[in-house]
């Protein structure tokens, strides 16, 4: 009964998180310059050199979703984490039955809530560009193409919003790290954004390693290759969508999102560990 | 209170610990990680340390971590572009190789920047040096040779990406040829594009070409008849050239009548659809470069 309502309070905090996060003007404005920037990916494919229109339109829609959901997933957990803190509603919350585990986890599935939003809307939007351009250049074909199969697996470009989300998903909780023990806003994106650079480049010194002999060089980055999570491993966006021969297997698609799934997890009862001894 | 409690090291012992978590969390998730890692790795461009350290000079952080890599080396070989026409050759260098770091897809980043390093690149330092009339022949050679071994650095690192595209054979052969004057190194690479399926139906006519320009006449000879058999009667093949040729060598070769190569008939048939625009000339080609 007690973890029913846990459950219940998760939910509820998670719910209001949410709502704020949606009204919030800086989510808006991210969203909506996200939607142009994709939509005018036609636009900036006159600048093109070499690549196809539909690779580039998804390269596009790729590298939107990926930086501004980067961008939006540290500024909204950071400014829902301090919103509750500065405005001392988290106060009132926690002097009820509620646990400081089950305020983060609600605090990250609201941020988490934003970021499935965000990555649906762009995934559809891309979806859609996608569609017309398929379907204007089909036209423009006619007969002369022979084809195997669509020119676009849509479902794909869905794998990737997903596994994005999955990613985004570690960096939100993450960012409730680094909020758990930081007392400012500005400190905890920018700790949050050194993290992401280094989970998305820590691939490098990992590679790097490999080819060192053994000592204490090897062994310090191979210890940076374990402590952080490999971001590196989400940026699939070249094998999926057009690449038949080279398709994502779905085994490797699962193995990612029960590593996003565990590291989330991690970073969550990390962030819960510094949280329980802070002072409110 | 005791030197364990200090509150520094109590700070000290909590980072150890949360590091140590991580640790164990990053030997744990191994085996779920390394097999997707693999998979992931093969279909994803190679990104070096030196590479890195380029983009992230041109303040290309978000280039570097994945996203919009394609658009930024579209505006990063615009940006090239305006440095080739400043022939600032140390920086052109230097954008070509972070160019084709950030988006290896391409060909036409690879081939281009090898042509501007390759063809233009020589005559801007012969320039520098006081220009073909000053610079002895010797030295304008050691030009060209060494930059021509710089494009086909290039070349080769563009071919670990696409082993079978004919181009970029084509490429070397063209360096050979047309820069240093070398027709038996041009004849390997030309023959080297005629055997990848996507070739043109010229590289093989140039390598025949190239072995009559060598003396080698009775091997044209043989190999222009075994090309002949083999291809298509497409009007790209322009088989009827290729007869031309024939019969020009074995008046050379002064072939008795009797021995001369007989052709078969065969109906002309039509281009296959989806086929190459072969011997078309290709479209990117950058403004400025000798094919």
């Amino acid at each position: 009964m007690s973890l029913l309502n846990s459950f219940t309070r998760i939910r509820l905090i998670a719910g209001t998180t949410f709502l704020e996060a949606v009204r919030q003007k800086f989510f808006n404005s991210l969203l909506i310059i996200s939607i142009a920037l994709v939509a005018s990916s036609t636009f900036f494919q006159q600048f093109d050199f070499g690549t196809g229109e539909l690779k580039f339109i998804t390269d596009f829609g790729f590298g939107a979703l990926f930086f501004f959901g980067s961008i939006l997933s540290i500024t909204a957990t950071t400014q829902l984490f301090f919103n509750e803190i500065e405005n001392r509603t988290a106060l009132t919350m926690l002097a009820k039955p509620v646990y400081k585990l089950e305020f983060l986890a609600g605090k990250f599935l609201g941020a988490h809530l934003l970021m499935l939003s965000f990555s649906l809307v762009i995934t559809l939007v891309l979806s859609g560009i996608l569609y017309w351009r398929e379907a204007a250049l089909l036209a423009r074909l006619g007969e002369d193409v022979l084809l195997d199969g669509p020119l676009v697996r849509y479902g794909d470009v869905f794998v990737f919003g997903f596994l994005q989300w999955i990613k985004f998903g570690i960096l939100a909780a993450i960012t409730l790290f680094v909020a758990s023990f930081s007392n400012t806003n500005l400190y905890t994106i920018i700790v949050s954004f050194f993290v992401l650079i280094i989970c998305q480049l820590q691939y490098i010194a990992r590679d790097a390693y490999s080819g060192m002999e053994a000592g204490l060089e090897r062994f310090l980055v191979m210890g940076l290759g374990l402590i952080f999570p490999n971001f590196q491993l989400f940026n699939i966006g070249d094998q999926l969508v057009f690449d038949v021969e080279q398709a994502l297997p779905l085994t490797t698609v699962l193995r990612l999102a029960v590593y996003g799934l565990i590291y989330t997890c991690a970073f969550i009862l990390l962030a819960q560990v510094n949280f329980r001894r802070r002072e409110i | 209170m005791s030197v364990l409690q200090h509150p520094l090291i109590v700070r000290l012992s909590r980072v150890l610990t949360i590091l140590l978590i991580l640790l164990l969390l990053g030997l744990l998730t191994r085996p779920i990680e390394a097999p997707a890692w693999k998979v992931v790795k093969a279909g994803q461009p190679e990104m070096n340390l030196e590479a890195i350290e380029g983009a992230l000079g041109q303040g290309l952080v978000v280039g570097v971590l994945g996203g919009f890599r394609a658009i930024l080396a579209d505006f990063l070989w615009i940006r090239t572009n305006t440095i080739w026409e400043r022939r600032d050759r140390v920086k052109l260098d230097a954008m070509v190789r972070l160019v084709t770091t950030l988006d290896p897809r391409p060909d036409f980043f690879w081939i281009n920047g090898s042509r501007m390093i390759a063809y233009d690149v020589p005559n801007w330092r012969i320039r520098e040096e006081g220009g073909y009339d000053a610079v002895p022949k010797v030295r304008q050679q050691a030009i060209d040779y060494d930059q021509a071994q710089q494009a086909f650095d290039l070349l080769d690192e563009a071919l670990e990406f696409y082993p079978d595209k004919a181009k970029l054979y084509l490429e070397k052969g063209q360096i050979y040829l047309n820069r240093l004057k070398d027709d038996a190194r041009a004849a390997e690479w030309f023959l080297a594009a005629s055997q990848q399926a996507d070739a043109p139906y010229y590289a093989a006519r140039i390598y025949a070409e190239l072995l009559r320009k060598q003396g080698l006449d009775t091997e044209a000879y043989s190999y222009l008849k075994d090309l002949h058999r083999e291809l298509p009667n497409v009007p790209y093949a322009q088989k009827g050239i290729i007869l031309e040729r024939i019969r020009e060598l074995e008046n050379a070769l002064k072939i008795p009548f009797w021995q001369r190569f007989q052709p078969a008939v065969e109906p002309m048939l039509e281009e296959p659809r989806g086929a190459p625009a072969f011997d078309a000339p290709e479209p990117h080609d950058h403004a400025g470069h000798a094919h």
